[in-house]
């Protein structure tokens, strides 16, 4: 299979994406409509690629395809959706497996340099020195620590004994700077207080290595598809043909289980109707990225559902308990949808934030409670969804106005108007009191 | 030590005879054209925003020809702080408030402060600056002595460019505010987490140990009854030890875990270090709500509250 020894240095932009060897590959590469068939089956296929599918010959055209390919899932992928989208996340796991497993194919075939090598570019990583102590820069590690970090690295992978082969990947040989892996921490792809912290070095195996650098790149994936969607977005261009195809069939590689219309499925038939809600909402409702969450689920969520739902005339209100006779109308049918979106968010909203969940209540003011009640009503301010000006500064990401968003200022006038339009053209849609 | 409001006629005075340029730290002196300046000019909060000087002198005039109840500087350098636009780069913080302290050693009602809880608050911003110095690695660290507490701001570049969730993990492990997956390993996080267990638990009285969820009142007593040995158990990294005492199952002592954990991350104001385009008050300048110098601390073993009182209250009181 791979021809290691005659491995070239442009085999590193296989490694990683981003690398100048891969930039030079893409500003040699024609237009996207003329890339040949099989690249562009190829950014689709490497989505549910499995362990050898993933490894690359290191001839240059085998390189030039996987180059190619990437750059065309991205933008692809960007083209049809938005940052933190289902798509996102499907690319940036495939990615983070792929990265993975090339890693460590490439240590298991000697080629442990080449690895370090693309490492290094992005993180500051030296080895420990192992000796009759065990050190790193001036800091001694306990040799006690050194043995409990492999038996809780084996115990993480559910691993009691393993062969002389593999035991080596699970004794700590490097340390890299914490500050170096902040995308991962920003991203909650690690936690520092999980890491093994030494006068600023952590300490790790090589399997930590692998998967550090694989979230690595697969998070530098996703801030990539947002400059390019923001890109598109401030351009205003349509994407070409191959994008949008190659986007579409990614997109139905998606698993199945979220789409905003099923959940609505759970409330009464005719109150609130997802088919008018604005495009920013509906965005939100699928989830957003780490950045976004507070403000798409507490600032623009939460009011949203809670006005469209419980105030059908949209007039500024200010105690949900003028407008309902029954608590459930809160807790079972608008919380629900809130605590889904939040849950869909990458990293879900309350995995990292719990006391957020509380926050939900308190915008729809009932004061900071997990619990609401109708006499709580009133606690806290209700708050209104923010006008499209301010979402548009706030979330530009969020805001991809169709023919409709024009004739309005505010999402809730979009659901309003839409709704009421649709009734006048006997759509049926009518208010129903709470 | 009394601490009590200034008067307009006092901050005044301050400003004039005593206010010197030299106590505002080099990290803010060198810096001073990038950073946001604001000040509470009446004692109703900081509303006098995007201020920017690009001299100490510009700073000094400002100060005594306002002679504000409150002075601050932001956290972020900006390249137009006066728009707060261009954000570059921010201080990474910790601030350590004696008022809100979970757990106070004194008697003085929540809100307050006196020199125990002030004290208190200094020890455990030695604690927080020692992990980031030590584990963090971190450079360029100094104390400030707020007025009613302690600031830990840290100037090491490594740091600065930091988001709110880095800085959240930064808080959560400086505190001892997630429960670690192994509590043995002799350094790192397992380590910190040790430390702050026990600080916290020595400090727990038994009405606080009540609010543990499903904790009867004689397991409470027992813990109290047993407190050195339970403390020993921590340090030594025996936690399910704990769970082994008579009337306190393995969920309960998860209860009591997640507990203390949660008064940990209470000895920091999580929201200021996230903040990366925060105020501070400024090093130098007068907090009037208890007339006290806001100041540097050069060596926080060493640290006097008598070096913060203004000259206005030494003499009023001598």
């Amino acid at each position: 299979m791979l021809g290691l020894d005659l491995i070239t240095p442009e085999y590193l932009a296989v490694l990683d994406p981003f690398a100048d060897e891969a930039k030079r590959i893409v500003e040699a590469s024609p237009p996207l409509e003329a890339l040949p068939a099989e690249i562009v089956e190829r950014a689709v296929r490497r989505v549910k690629w499995t362990t050898r599918e993933m490894l690359v010959e290191p001839d240059l055209e085998s390189i030039r395809a996987e180059v190619l390919s990437f750059y065309l899932m991205c933008q692809a992928v960007a083209s049809v959706s938005f940052p933190g989208s289902q798509e996102v996340r499907l690319i940036s796991e495939a990615t983070r497996n792929t990265l993975r497993y090339r890693m460590y194919d490439l240590f298991k075939r000697g080629q442990a340099d080449l690895c370090l090598r693309a490492v290094k570019r992005s993180i500051n990583l030296v080895d420990l020195e192992i000796g009759d102590t065990i050190r790193v820069d001036r800091f001694t590690i306990p040799r006690e620590d050194f043995y409990k970090l492999r038996d809780l690295k084996l115990a993480e992978d559910g691993l009691e004994t393993v062969d002389d082969r593999i035991l080596p990947q699970y004794l700590p040989r490097y340390a890299v700077r914490w500050t170096d892996l902040a995308p991962l921490l920003r991203h909650r792809r690690k936690e520092l207080a999980r890491l093994y912290l030494v006068g600023g070095w952590a300490v790790i195996t090589p399997r930590d290595l692998w998967d550090l650098y694989a979230n690595f790149i697969s998070v530098r994936l996703e801030d990539y598809v947002q400059s390019v969607y923001e890109r598109i977005l401030e351009s205003g261009a349509q994407p070409s043909g191959v994008l949008a195809r190659v986007g579409e069939r990614i997109s139905s590689l998606v698993p199945k289980e979220v789409f905003v219309r099923e959940e609505f499925g759970r409330g009464p038939a005719g109150r609130l109707r997802p088919e008018f809600f604005p495009p920013c909402m509906k965005l939100a409702l699928n989830g957003v990225g780490a950045g976004l969450r507070n403000y798409a689920v507490m600032m623009m969520l939460t009011p949203f559902l809670s006005y469209a739902r419980v105030a059908p005339s949209g007039k500024v209100a200010t105690r949900m308990a003028d407008f309902i006779k029954d608590i459930s109308v809160v807790r079972e049918e608008i919380a629900p949808l809130l605590f889904e979106a939040a849950e869909r968010c990458n990293p879900p909203l309350f995995q990292d934030q719990p006391q957020e969940k509380a926050g939900i209540f308190y915008h729809m003011g009932f004061g900071m409670t997990t619990e609401p009640t109708l006499s709580d009503s009133g606690r806290s301010k209700w708050y209104r969804p923010p006008n499209c000006s301010k979402i548009q500064m706030s979330a530009p990401s969020l805001c991809r106005p169709d023919e409709f968003c024009r004739k309005v200022k505010n999402p809730l006038t979009y659901y309003f108007r839409k709704r009421y339009e649709a009734s006048k053209g006997g759509g049926g849609a009518r208010d129903e009191d709470a | 030590m009394r601490m009590r409001e200034a008067t307009p006629e006092e901050r005044r005075r301050f400003y004039l005879e005593e206010w010197d340029k030299r106590e505002v730290p080099d990290f803010i002196l060198h810096t001073i054209s990038l950073r946001e300046f604001g000040f509470d000019l009446d004692g109703k909060g900081p509303n006098n925003r995007y201020n920017q000087f690009t001299t100490v002198e510009q700073l000094g005039d400002f100060l005594r020809s306002r002679a504000p109840y409150s002075a601050y500087a932001s956290v972020a350098l900006y390249e137009r702080p006066s728009a707060r636009e261009g954000w570059l780069k921010a201080e990474l913080v910790l601030d350590i408030d004696a008022k809100d302290l979970p757990l106070k050693p004194c008697g003085c009602p929540p809100g307050s402060v006196c020199e125990r809880c002030l004290e208190e608050a200094r020890q455990v911003a030695k604690q927080f600056a020692e992990v980031l110095a030590g584990d963090l690695g971190l450079r360029n660290i100094s104390f400030v002595y707020s007025g009613r507490g302690f600031h830990i701001r840290v100037n090491d570049e490594s740091v600065m460019t930091l988001e709110g969730n880095e800085r959240a993990q930064v808080v959560d492990y400086v505190t001892g505010g997630v429960i670690p997956s192994d509590f043995t390993l002799a350094l790192g996080y397992s380590q910190v987490f040790r430390e702050r267990l026990v600080r916290t638990f020595r400090a727990l009285g038994p009405e606080k140990l009540l609010e543990v969820k499903g904790l009867r009142k004689s397991v409470v007593q027992r813990l109290m009854q047993e407190k050195e040995r339970v403390i020993e158990m921590i340090r030594r990294g025996r936690l399910e030890e704990i769970s082994s005492l008579e009337g306190l199952g393995p969920k309960t002592f998860r209860s009591l875990l997640e507990f203390l954990t949660r008064l940990n991350a209470e000895f920091t104001d999580g929201k200021v270090t996230i903040d990366t385009k925060r105020i501070l008050r400024l090093p130098s300048s007068l907090h009037s709500g208890v007339s006290m110098k806001c100041l540097v601390v050069r060596d926080i073993d060493r640290f006097r509250l008598e070096e913060a009182v203004p000259k206005f209250l030494r003499e009023g009181e001598g």
